[in-house]
């Protein structure tokens, strides 16, 4: 997989389980910095599993997650309901916690900080919503604001799960282009996506699960046999799927 | 008019335990709040009242040990108190059960131990003191270590107040940024015992969650903004301590629970006709025009 620049996040032999319920075995990998990877599988494939275990929450029972990401530039945009978005807590307030690794816990946002985030916000058109509490956004907005964060937070490596669930089009065109433009940058970004269209847009490589196993894809290769039954071996449409 | 004014709100506080009871309860009213707030924005607020009955058997054994020593049976408390705090986020750990579940039985039990050993050891007398707290009773030691423990909390959620608030929100964003993101939760329900074990010699255990939870439920319905909250809140907070002492004092009432009552009726006032979320908001269709908000937020 890795061409040309060293991959900083590569999955050796990874067995991960969940309740004792072995969910993925024998996952191979190797996620190509500036490369966007997109994550499919039916539901209950092991998706989110797989993205616990890459971001270190979840210990495997063997093989190993080799991330040389510092784990501050981390970033994790977990599915939309996760979110306690009665939070009082406008979108500026939100997008400035991801300026936590260069300044700390502790210490006050400086100037620039607060610069820097207001470029963000300009950047994903969110500025006049500035001082709008989280609670009042909606999906499209809320989801710009998330990624506003892992921009100020400059995020190596980023998972976003379901991205584009709940969202209009305007702000898909836009999380598209923001994600190129930090995959051009050398960032390392994973999504799991549902919808092919999203994912012709998008990835550089797909890697596929189902019944516990992993498949690393070309994304042309789905896309020229769009038919599910002999390349696909189970349903785009996730959420419409039965379970795997 | 004045005099009216002079006998009802300042003369009480010629005696010398009005004087320190309205302090005491300033001091509280200035620390429990922001702790409410936060719980109540955590979806937690239960925990506050199991955490209170949580510190009744620390208090119970301090009691047992020294006599009515209130530094002895709050140090017996805010150990109690933690003990019982981490006992239920290791059994929660432990066998998958919610955090609230283990909670919810640690604090049963917990109440059950404070009332049978102060009842081995004292009179019917004392544990009402202990369960309903007396502020009229305070003296300067007592006083003393209320603000000290009050000045404490406040300067302690100052510091923590970014990392709290980022907990509250995305509790994984925040494991992800930092290596020791456990320390926000154990230090913020080490503030929670601690402010409870001050309140108790005021309120009681029973009711000095009143004090925290009240004020922060209350404010819900007049702000949006998390400062706003806080700021509503200990205001409502102090309104209703001072309020309910002079209340008690002229009505010859019991103090702590007129205290509550009146955050109470804050309390009630506030869903029927606070700005938001209340049942005077619903019943208010009024809306701002598309054009007036477009024109505040260009300038």
């Amino acid at each position: 997989m890795s061409q040309g620049a060293l991959s900083r996040c590569q999955l050796h032999n990874l067995h991960l389980a969940q309740a004792r319920r072995t969910v993925l075995e024998h996952v191979e990998g190797d996620f190509r910095p500036g490369a966007i990877t997109a994550l499919i599988g039916a539901n209950g494939a092991g998706k989110s599993t797989l993205i616990q275990a890459i971001m270190g929450e979840l210990r495997p029972i063997s093989g190993e997650v080799v991330c040389t990401v510092p784990k501050e530039r981390r970033a994790w945009l977990p599915q939309q309901l996760a979110l306690d978005l009665t939070f009082p807590m406008s979108v500026e307030e939100l997008v400035m916690t991801g300026s936590w690794p260069s300044h700390g816990a502790l210490t006050g946002y400086c100037a620039g900080h607060y610069r820097k985030g207001r470029e963000i916000m300009a950047r994903l058109g969110i500025s006049h919503l500035a001082h709008r509490p989280l609670g009042e956004l909606s999906g499209g907005q809320r989801q710009r604001a998330l990624i506003g964060r892992t921009l100020m937070q400059e995020a190596e490596l980023l998972l976003l799960d379901e991205p584009f669930a709940n969202v209009d089009s305007e702000t898909v065109d836009i999380l598209i282009r923001i994600l190129r433009q930090m995959a051009d940058d050398g960032a390392t970004i994973i999504v799991v996506l549902h919808d092919m269209d999203h994912l012709r847009r998008l990835a550089d490589d797909v890697l596929m699960l189902n019944g516990g196993h992993c498949q690393w894809l070309a994304p042309s290769a789905l896309a020229q046999h769009h038919a599910p039954a002999q390349v696909v071996p189970f349903t785009l449409g996730g959420r419409h799927a039965g379970s795997a | 008019m004045l005099d009216l004014l002079n006998t009802w709100l300042i003369s009480p506080f010629d005696y010398g335990f009005m004087r320190r009871a309205v302090v005491g309860g300033l001091a509280l009213s200035l620390a429990a709040p922001p702790l409410g707030v936060f719980l109540v924005l955590r979806g937690m607020s239960l925990i506050g009242d199991a955490m209170a009955h949580a510190i009744l058997p620390g208090v119970a054994l301090g009691f047992l040990l020294a006599g009515f020593s209130l530094p002895i049976m709050s140090i017996g408390g805010v150990l109690f108190g933690l003990m019982v705090a981490l006992l239920a986020g290791a059994v929660s750990k432990m066998g998958g059960q919610r955090e609230d579940a283990a909670m919810a039985s640690f604090f049963i039990i917990s109440l059950a131990a404070g009332v049978m050993l102060i009842s081995l050891g004292g009179s019917s007398v004392d544990l009402t003191h202990v369960l309903f707290g007396s502020i009229l009773a305070i003296n300067s030691t007592a006083l003393m270590l209320i603000a000290g423990i009050s000045t404490l909390i406040v300067v302690t959620l100052a510091i923590i107040f970014r990392a709290l608030v980022v907990e509250c929100l995305d509790p994984l964003f925040l494991r992800g940024q930092s290596r020791r993101s456990g320390w926000v939760h154990s230090v913020f329900l080490g503030l929670l015992v601690l402010n409870l074990t001050a309140g108790f010699q005021t309120l009681g255990t029973l009711m000095a969650v009143g004090l925290m939870m009240l004020p922060a439920t209350s404010a819900r319905f007049w702000s949006k903004r998390l400062e706003g909250l806080i700021g509503i809140a200990i205001v409502l907070a102090m309104v209703s301590s001072t309020g309910g002492l002079l209340l008690s004092f002229h009505l010859d009432i019991p103090s702590g629970p007129s205290i509550i009552l009146l955050a109470g009726a804050g309390y009630l006032f506030s869903a029927l006709f606070g700005r938001y979320h209340s049942l005077a908001a619903k019943l208010r269709r009024k809306t701002t025009p598309l054009a007036v908000e477009q024109g505040s937020l260009e300038s």
